[in-house]
């Protein structure tokens, strides 16, 4: 099994994390989001994404909002819900937790 | 020069070069059946439409107005392969292509029995037979003719019940699977229902029913010709003694044909009004119309032994006029029971009343034509 195998289902859980973070910032477009995680490790695609978020929204976890854009139909602005913002410390917390118990067991 | 094709992507137009439209509509298709148990599934889907009508109009220019098949193709491999997150447990690699993505993989391997439009002669359903039992399709259609001939035209029934009840292979993942997945009773009766009324709704039902009496027609026309060729063959081999062995079986088989015939009346009857035949109840949960389909090939199974003898006998004594507008008399009622049934069970039916009167007559004509 090829190391990039073994990692991908570690970055594709992480993918939700993510997204919470990069929501829990201003307002953003889809294709913000993707510009953004295009040059990291969780480069991904619409074909992902579009479901996930409806995934998170339906969780109650972001929520969006129409916007006007200067060419074309209006776009969905995602932003973290309250419930979201609970969620993504405690996903912080775990993440720290998780770090320690990896630094603690050494090398 | 190319064919352009105008779509609406979640509710703007765009034109596509017709290879690109082709691959797009692949694509939302292969999109759409993996999300098919998700929730979001329609939110999903409209915000993939107008991603990709967003690329799309990106393509344009004010001398530039449709999207070429290369440029679709680009946008569509910038989409990515649609996964839906409720169903990606365990399978974390997903390369895009058809075939290996984690939602496929439950039941892509499974057959599926479709009707398959490339080549159909009638509705396509030997066609789909054939690709489900992976054998040549004129075996099929054979093997079809046979038991249509053997049953009298019983199979008939059988096959229009097959003919609203297999969906067509619409898509190609239809196409890729006309090679699986068994069927469970209540998906059979909902579509059997869905495509009924859809047949009922459709301006297409009058052609088809044309082509359903042409059908029909030679069926009968087919049947006499065998019925012919049986009596020839039997009348010069038989004895004295043979013969009017013969002559008492025809009797005795149309009689108990005749008997046969009426009781399976009576039990539908029963069966709609008491929803019991002869003391025996459905089962639990079995609606009423698979009860009567039950009945009609328990009919079949039982009454084609019968005919049979009454075929091989109908030589030695001639064949009576009487017999043959007896048997033609109680066909007709069977076929206008089944009418009946369908005007009562499916609501699109009732204004296809009046039309299926007239086919009534015209089957009762051609009966006594080819064989009185």
């Amino acid at each position: 099994m090829d190391l990039n195998e073994k990692l991908a289902p570690i970055r594709k859980g992480l993918l939700e994390f993510v997204i919470l973070k990069i929501v829990a910032g201003d307002k953003v477009y889809v294709a913000d989001m993707l510009k953004l995680l295009g040059p990291t490790e969780f480069a991904t695609q619409e074909g992902t994404l579009y479901p996930l978020l409806s995934k998170l929204r339906r969780e109650e976890l972001v929520d969006y909002e129409w916007q006007e854009s200067e060419a074309g139909p209006p776009r969905k602005y995602y932003k973290l819900t309250p419930k979201g913002r609970t969620q993504l410390s405690t996903l912080n917390e775990y993440w720290k937790n998780l770090n320690r118990t990896l630094a603690d067991f050494g090398n | 020069m190319q064919k352009v094709v105008s779509i609406s992507l979640n509710g703007n137009s765009y034109q596509l070069e017709e290879p690109g439209y082709e691959q797009l509509r692949d694509y939302l298709d292969r999109a759409e059946a993996r999300l098919k148990d998700s929730p979001d599934r329609a939110e999903v889907m409209a915000d993939l439409e107008q991603a990709i009508g967003e690329k799309c109009r990106a393509t344009l220019t004010p001398h530039k107005t449709v999207v070429s098949s290369i440029e679709v193709e680009r946008i569509i491999v910038e989409m990515g392969p649609v996964e839906s997150p409720d169903a990606q447990a365990g399978n974390a690699t997903d390369t895009g292509a058809p075939g290996t993505g984690s939602a496929y993989a439950g039941y892509r391997p499974r057959k599926r029995l479709f009707k398959i439009r490339e080549g159909e002669m009638f509705t396509g359903v030997c066609n789909g037979i054939a690709a489900y039992i992976n054998v040549d399709v004129t075996w099929v259609r054979i093997a079809v003719a046979l038991l249509t001939v053997f049953s009298w035209g019983g199979l008939i029934f059988v096959y229009l019940a097959l003919a609203f009840i297999i969906p067509y292979a619409e898509t190609a993942e239809d196409r890729a699977a006309a090679f699986g997945m068994p069927f469970n009773t209540e998906e059979l009766i909902s579509r059997a229902k869905k495509n009924f009324e859809e047949f009922g709704q459709q301006y297409r039902w009058r052609r088809e029913w044309r082509r359903q009496q042409r059908h029909w027609n030679r069926q009968f026309r087919h049947m006499n010709e065998q019925l012919r060729v049986a009596t020839a063959n039997a009348g010069p081999v038989m004895s004295q003694s043979a013969r009017a062995l013969g002559g008492i079986f025809v009797v005795i088989a149309a009689l108990a044909g005749a008997v046969i015939a009426v009781a399976l009346i009576l039990a539908i009857f029963s069966l709609v009004v008491q929803h019991t035949v002869f003391g025996w109840s459905l089962p639990q949960g079995m609606p009423l119309w698979v009860g009567i389909l039950l009945l009609v090939m328990i009919y079949i199974a039982v009454s084609t032994p019968l005919r049979m003898v009454r075929q091989g006998g109908a030589g030695p004594v001639g064949y009576h006029p009487g017999w043959g507008a007896l048997h033609g008399v109680l066909w007709l009622g069977f076929m206008v029971l089944m009418f009946w049934l369908a005007y009562t069970f499916f609501p699109g039916v009732r204004e296809l009343v009046d039309q299926l009167m007239w086919a009534g007559n015209l089957v009762a004509d051609t009966v006594s034509e080819t064989i009185v």
